[in-house]
């Protein structure tokens, strides 16, 4: 059996995660509770998956802010290399020493030389805390990146030519989100634990919205997360998550004047940017569908 | 190193039962990696055995690696749980075995559950109004229906077929593979081009960053200045192949076999599937020893051309069948007139989630190498929001024009049957090589 890292977080109850994700307005159902305490009392990666919006990266956050350190965030794209995830050396730095000749026998490429990039600085944190390493949108990332990124996942060390194996004192804790568009390793599944993040359910999302934007009023939020429920049934090329609709209700929360608790049909219309992101996706929602999400806003007020 | 292993944790009658269910989820398809048993077995001694709820949870973290599997994993943890809490309760009661096992450790705040045999209580915790932060937890442990289109074809072209007799492919007028080599020579060169943000050595521009390293060990003297360039990548394709009766009696099949036969030859990795009313996978015959071979192997494989066409329906069974098909790298080619009989909803909807996961959706179309084609039909139609191109797709030469739009315009620019300029285009009407 291969040998697992030790971990800091034996003695962590699921009330402490709970209480951790309420004191951050983070609203988490048990399964998110419970599988995020796994990964913090086993020491393991925890695999996010889920559509754009559903709050993965934010779970990242609200670990960071709860364990009171840093947060950091490797942001995965076509093209990463080792060089900008692990390290890199500082060539100006080194150009300038040859040119002085200060030194003839001091290398350059030493500590003083060295450029730390997300993932050996998260190996190499030195705090009180580990650090959380959010390793973000890693579908994103090329394969071979992925190879990289098993040494750093399975052993949490990392091998630097120069200056030899750079092992974590303290192994940080390591969220990996995908918004699933393509396939991960099997290599880099195996490393970790799983957890798939549904979009939220209206009654989940009136929550969220309750607490991210207290200023909007209870049926008002209610009307919004019904509409954006609505809407995510058309056949949207970008269809909203879940910070789309908090962008939107900050919106409304800002434009309203009056204290009705009603939504106008133009009111709707003039802030459906906040949802909608594709042209394609506006010119969709046309007069019947704009009747429809009024209907779905009067129904979810009629009945709460 | 944690200190004791899983088989310290949990007994041998949890182990078992656990070992059985992984091989039961194996042998119903589900994608189980090979550590996942040990991993699972210490989720269990973390989480406990007393709460349903979190055994469900922590297996599922601990055994699936993606969500299509859960279907699976819900329907045999039903008669785990049964078999692990009957050959607990055999063995002791629940209550004892907590009680008694200090590495089944209770989680703090028991959750509600219905289902649970019997509720923890977490008597460590059990007086603390709310929980800890984190941080302090981490001190005290630390060490069908159109007809627009057939109105614009010409009269010889078939019409559109609600319900179309199926028949057996055969193979006639294949094209001048010559002709068709250089065409998709073309496209292929066009679509790697598209490729993303990767750069390899090369002569577009200067690599400062290698340019300072190299330099380093000539005191600072760059004597040469290394060049680089987008890297050209690999095209990896879905092909979605619409067999039904209107299609194939307005384009050439051996033409269309051998398109596929370049595709799976020439690009990293294709994949093929024919569609009417239904969708099936025809990667392997497509890859016979010739293009004779190939439409042998199909009919002998039974692949019928011909019949209605239920579009959204065929890419549901796409979606449900084999998601895996299409990621961010894949061009997915949809060869179809169009014309549905299907739920456009369901065509909306399965397209809506094609477009969000593929790199390029690229739709090409045997009716529209007419020159007065509109995509009116209402398959179409409802289609176009979500592709990034409309092409015909008749002969070489529209592999060709397709070829040139893309190297020249890129997928964002004005592409598609709109804007094809061929000189020919305007005069020649196309007719039906199905005779």
């Amino acid at each position: 059996m291969e040998d697992e890292p030790t971990t800091a977080f034996a003695d962590v109850t699921e009330r402490d995660v709970h209480t951790a994700f309420e004191e951050q307005d983070y609203v988490a159902e048990d399964e998110i509770v419970t599988t995020v305490l796994l990964a913090l009392r086993l020491g393991k990666p925890l695999l996010v998956e889920g559509e754009p919006g559903a709050g993965k990266t934010e779970l990242a956050k609200v670990l960071a802010s709860s364990l009171g350190d840093e947060l950091i965030r490797l942001q995965c794209y076509e093209g990463l290399t080792a060089e900008h995830a692990l390290y890199e050396w500082n060539y100006t730095k080194q150009l300038l020493a040859v040119q002085s000749g200060a030194d003839p026998e001091a290398s350059v490429f030493s500590e003083d030389y060295l450029l730390e990039r997300p993932l050996l600085r998260a190996l190499r944190h030195d705090g009180d805390f580990p650090p959380v390493l959010l390793i973000d949108e890693i579908d994103r990332a090329d394969d071979e990146f992925e190879a990289l990124l098993l040494e750093v996942l399975s052993d949490f060390q990392v091998s630097v030519p120069e200056l030899g194996t750079v092992s974590a004192e303290r192994p940080p804790i390591v969220i990996v989100t995908s918004n699933r568009t393509r396939a991960l390793s099997d290599a880099l599944k195996r490393r970790c634990l799983y957890l798939h993040v549904e979009p939220p359910s209206v009654e989940k999302e009136t929550a969220i919205l309750c607490r991210k934007v207290p200023q909007l009023d209870g049926v008002v939020a209610t009307e919004l997360c019904a509409m954006a429920a609505r809407l995510r049934e058309e056949p949207l090329r970008k269809p909203p998550g879940a910070a789309e609709t908090i962008d939107w209700a900050r919106a409304i929360a800002t434009m309203r004047d009056d204290g009705d608790g009603t939504l106008s049909r133009e009111t709707l219309q003039n802030t459906l940017g906040c949802l909608l992101k594709e042209v394609e996706d506006v010119e969709r929602v046309d007069d019947d569908l704009l009747t429809d999400l009024l209907d779905a806003a009067e129904q979810a007020r009629a009945d709460p | 190193m944690s200190e004791r292993s899983d088989s310290d944790d949990v007994g041998e009658h949890v182990r078992t039962e656990l070992i059985q269910f992984v091989r039961a989820l194996r042998r119903d398809g589900a994608a189980v990696p090979a550590n996942a048993a040990p991993t699972a077995a210490r989720a269990l001694a973390a989480v406990g055995l007393e709460n349903r709820r979190r055994v469900r949870t922590a297996l599922r973290a601990s055994l699936l690696t993606d969500s299509a599997d859960f279907e699976t994993f819900d329907r045999l943890f039903e008669a785990f749980w049964r078999r692990l809490t009957a050959g607990l309760e055999d063995e002791r009661s629940l209550s004892s075995l907590a009680a008694e096992s200090d590495g089944l450790a209770p989680l703090g705040e028991p959750a509600v559950d219905e289902n649970a045999p019997g509720e923890s209580t977490d008597s460590d915790h059990a007086g603390r109004a709310t929980g800890r932060s984190l941080a302090e937890s981490f001190a005290t442990a630390a060490p069908a229906d159109t007809d627009a289109d057939s109105d614009d074809t010409e009269a010889t072209a078939a019409l559109y077929s609600p319900s179309g007799v199926a028949s057996t492919v055969d193979g006639r007028a294949l094209t001048d593979a010559g002709d068709l080599s250089t065409a998709f020579r073309e496209l292929t060169r066009a679509l790697a081009g598209l490729q993303g943000r990767r750069f390899e050595p090369g002569s577009d521009r200067a690599a400062i960053r290698r340019a300072l390293r190299t330099s380093v060990s000539t005191g600072g003297t760059v004597l040469s200045l290394p060049k680089r360039e987008r890297q050209r990548t690999d095209v990896r394709a879905l092909v979605v192949v619409d067999v039904s009766q209107s299609v194939i009696d307005a384009v050439d099949r051996g033409f269309l076999i051998d398109v596929l036969r370049q595709a799976r030859r020439h690009w990293r990795d294709t994949r093929v599937f024919f569609f009417d009313e239904e969708l099936r996978e025809v990667t392997e015959a497509v890859d016979a020893p010739s293009s004779q071979a190939a439409i042998a192997a199909l009919e002998a494989a039974e692949t019928a051309w011909g019949g209605g066409t239920q579009i959204g329906g065929s890419l549901e069974g796409l979606r449900e069948r084999a998601p895996d098909a299409i990621d961010r790298r894949t061009v997915v080619f949809v060869i179809s007139d169009g014309l549905d009989r299907g739920d456009v909803g369901v065509l909306e909807r399965e397209l809506s989630w094609i477009a969000r996961r593929a790199k390029r959706v690229l739709w090409l179309n045997p009716l529209a190498a007419t020159a007065s084609y509109e995509p009116a039909a209402r398959g179409m139609a409802a289609a176009l929001p979500y592709i990034d191109g409309l092409f015909a797709f008749a002969d070489p030469s529209d592999v060709v024009e397709l070829a040139r739009q893309l190297r020249q315009q890129g997928v964002g620019g004005r592409i598609g049957y709109e804007f094809d300029t061929r000189e020919n285009r305007q005069t020649t009407t196309r007719t039906v090589t199905n005779t």
